[in-house]
């Protein structure tokens, strides 16, 4: 819908990848779009990542907005490498002569039953990334806005769609063209006893557990940065400071994640207001599993409850 | 989402009847399956699949009329790999805002996490209390300062020393008794009970560190509980079947408390033997240090020099020691009459957190009792 909007606003937005056109996207993502602003605008691809970052890169050296589907997170790899030396560094590159508005969009994470190298979270390897943005909505609502918002950004995006999300809620969402602020963290849930920070599909258990947490009296509060990278630190920090207690949720795996920045955040910046040790609630240390298993890895309700019960205890 | 919508079954015709469902809500079905059967006006017909996917809904039950080109079924074919399960009826109830409120000022006090640790051992409650580092940080100190602690003793002032005294810093065994004597007072609950043993009956005056022994073990025998270690941190206490028994001796260089190990299994020239070679050792500084260590029950006979009664000091983790004041004439009474006799003076120490004043008294009766034999 965002793309819809932005492609009949804006001439310069097109959009690429394979069976986006004819097919409407591996998620339907892009259905109607090609009938609706042709195939010089909505190109389908080739089955080859490296080169459909790589056209972006081209469309965007040349004055347009390149909106790109990669159909899983887990075919990102050929791309990084247009990803990484291309993309993210064509403004520093060329000292500011050139940006790169790219918005490479791609599905997120687990949970509904694809094969397990389809399912899996490694945000982390693209927030190590200088020059890109990585964002990674949690509602339609929020995937429309922050799109939206990418796709007008003179910088390349990474935005990952958690899939479960495609189809987990249903959410009116009004196609009027506003877009939300990058780089800015969402409060889902306001509260005073624990700051939870957690984004994409994991909103869900995680709500879920601060509903639980609700009536055995401990208010959680849920904090969704939305941006992985850069992260909005100030908003983190000033919940911890309210709250004096964190707990990091994510989906990917525990080793360098993104709760780890988030923990190193807090602790360079936040220590003397922690009443407590941070904790994180992660995948494990393991690739994904084969779908059958694939929730006793994403993090569960029980497992986001025990941590903050601990954290209290403290 | 796909539609499937009823065609025209090739007969022209505007509508079927929907005689049965070969599918549900939920299942997968695959090309060609058959879905439905119908009834034309003219025939029974199966309707097959179109394509693959999931039935997300049927529209109409049997019986019902269904016209041609009408929604007949609506299916998932949401994606090429993996299954979205059907959109449910649960609506996104979020109220997210963009930031965070920072209006809810933390009430609750910023500390070095060192700090709270501290807090939370001594149970200091930091909220409210004023930090004294930056920003009203909560440091070590401010807690150190809010607790209840016993009032740590103020750091003795510095001496101005008056003119004409030598300054003599404390080294070696005087350092380590000034250490281990403070220690032993903050730690220990010293209790003392003195008593005088007669000694007139016996039959070769002297030797009287020998005879103190031998009645030291010998009240051991009457009451353990002195023979013991104490340990505050385990709320527990060890009663020893031997003795070790420390013995003081006191030398230019300081007070050394040299070990004779299984006192209740020596005889009295091995005893002797192991008290002189201990003395010796003590002067010319050569007690090796396993020697120094780990002794049930300590005794001193300060009375060699002067000195009637005292309140010796435990030394934890042992709990009892015995003291022994300069024998002397003093007047007893004996029937009806008043006689002059031998004395020793005995002071005995325990700490009271471990051993009773029952203990402690039936323990010095039984020195006492065999102090007051002939032999």
């Amino acid at each position: 819908m965002a793309q819809g909007w932005e492609m009949q606003h804006d001439e310069s937005v097109v959009v690429i990848g394979q069976d986006v056109g004819a097919n409407g996207g591996v998620f339907r993502a892009t259905a109607g779009l090609q009938r609706r602003f042709g195939e010089r605008r909505v190109q389908d691809t080739p089955l080859a990542e490296a080169t459909i970052s790589g056209m972006a890169v081209g469309m965007a050296a040349h004055g347009l907005k390149p909106v790109a589907e990669i159909q899983f997170m887990g075919f990102m790899y050929p791309a990084l490498d247009q990803i990484v030396n291309h993309m993210s560094r064509m403004r520093t590159r060329t000292r500011g002569r050139l940006s790169c508005p790219v918005v490479m969009r791609m599905p997120h994470g687990g949970g509904i039953h694809a094969p397990e190298h389809h399912s899996e979270s490694t945000e982390a390897m693209l927030c190590h990334i200088p020059g890109i943005r990585v964002v990674c909505p949690s509602s339609p609502a929020r995937a429309y806005g922050l799109l939206l918002a990418a796709i007008r950004d003179p910088d390349p995006v990474m935005f990952l769609e958690p899939v479960r999300l495609y189809r987990a809620m249903r959410q009116e969402v009004a196609d009027d063209g506003r877009a939300l602020p990058l780089d800015a963290a969402f409060t889902l849930r306001a509260g005073s006893d624990v700051t939870i920070v957690t984004w994409g599909a994991m909103t869900i258990e995680t709500l879920r557990a601060a509903a639980l947490l609700d009536t055995q009296g401990v208010s959680a509060e849920v904090i969704d940065p939305a941006t992985l990278s850069p992260l909005d630190d100030a908003a983190i920090l000033a919940s911890v400071a309210k709250t004096g207690r964190l707990v990091i949720v994510h989906e990917g795996a525990r080793n360098v994640g993104v709760g780890a920045e988030i923990a190193a955040l807090v602790a360079e910046r936040g220590l003397y207001d922690l009443q407590a040790p941070i904790r994180r609630v992660t995948g494990f240390d393991t690739v994904m599993p084969l779908f059958k298993l694939e929730y006793d890895y994403i993090p569960c309700v029980q497992r986001i409850v025990d941590a903050v019960r601990l954290t209290l205890a403290e | 989402m796909a539609t499937f919508k009823l065609p025209d079954l090739g007969e022209g015709l505007a509508e079927a009847q929907i005689v049965e469902w070969h599918v549900k809500v939920g299942d997968r079905v695959a090309v060609d399956q058959p879905m439905v059967s119908v009834e034309t006006a003219k025939a029974l017909v199966e309707v097959p699949a179109p394509f693959s996917g999931i039935v997300c809904a049927l529209h109409g039950a049997a019986g019902d009329i269904v016209a041609t080109g009408a929604a007949l079924i609506d299916f998932d074919d949401g994606t090429v790999v993996g299954s979205l399960p059907a959109t449910g009826g649960e609506e996104f109830i979020e109220a997210a805002t963009i930031g965070v409120n920072r209006d809810a000022a933390p009430t609750r006090g910023r500390a070095v996490p060192t700090a709270r640790a501290l807090a939370r051992h001594l149970r200091v409650d930091l909220d409210g209390l004023a930090g004294s580092g930056r920003d009203g940080l909560i440091t070590l100190d401010d807690v150190l300062r809010s607790a209840r602690l016993p009032t740590a003793p103020a750091a003795p002032p510095k001496l101005a020393a008056p003119a004409g005294g030598i300054l003599q810093p404390l080294r070696g065994a005087r350092r380590w008794m000034s250490r281990s004597m403070t220690l032993a007072r903050e730690q220990t609950a010293l209790s003392t009970v003195c008593d005088d043993a007669d000694i007139q009956a016996w039959r070769q005056p002297g030797g009287y560190m020998l005879r103190l022994m031998r009645a030291l073990v010998r009240a051991c025998r009457a009451e353990p509980a002195l023979n013991a270690w104490y340990d505050p941190a385990e709320d527990s206490r060890v009663i020893f079947e031997h003795i070790d028994l420390a013995v003081a001796v006191d030398t230019p260089a300081g007070l050394f408390v040299p070990v004779i190990r299984n006192v209740e299994a020596k005889s009295p020239q091995e005893l002797a033997a192991a008290l002189l070679a201990h003395k010796q050792a003590a002067h010319r500084r050569g007690i090796a240090p396993e020697d120094l260590r780990d002794f049930t029950l300590m005794l001193s006979n300060y009375g060699t020099l002067a000195g009637r009664y005292a309140t010796p000091q435990v030394m934890p983790p042992a709990v009892a020691i015995l003291g022994a004041g300069k024998v002397r004439r003093d007047a007893v009474v004996a029937g009806e009459a008043i006689e002059a006799h031998l004395c020793m003076p005995l002071s005995l120490s325990f700490d009271h957190r471990c051993v009773t004043g029952g203990e402690a008294c039936r323990f010095l009766a039984a020195v006492i009792a065999d102090m007051q034999a002939p032999e």
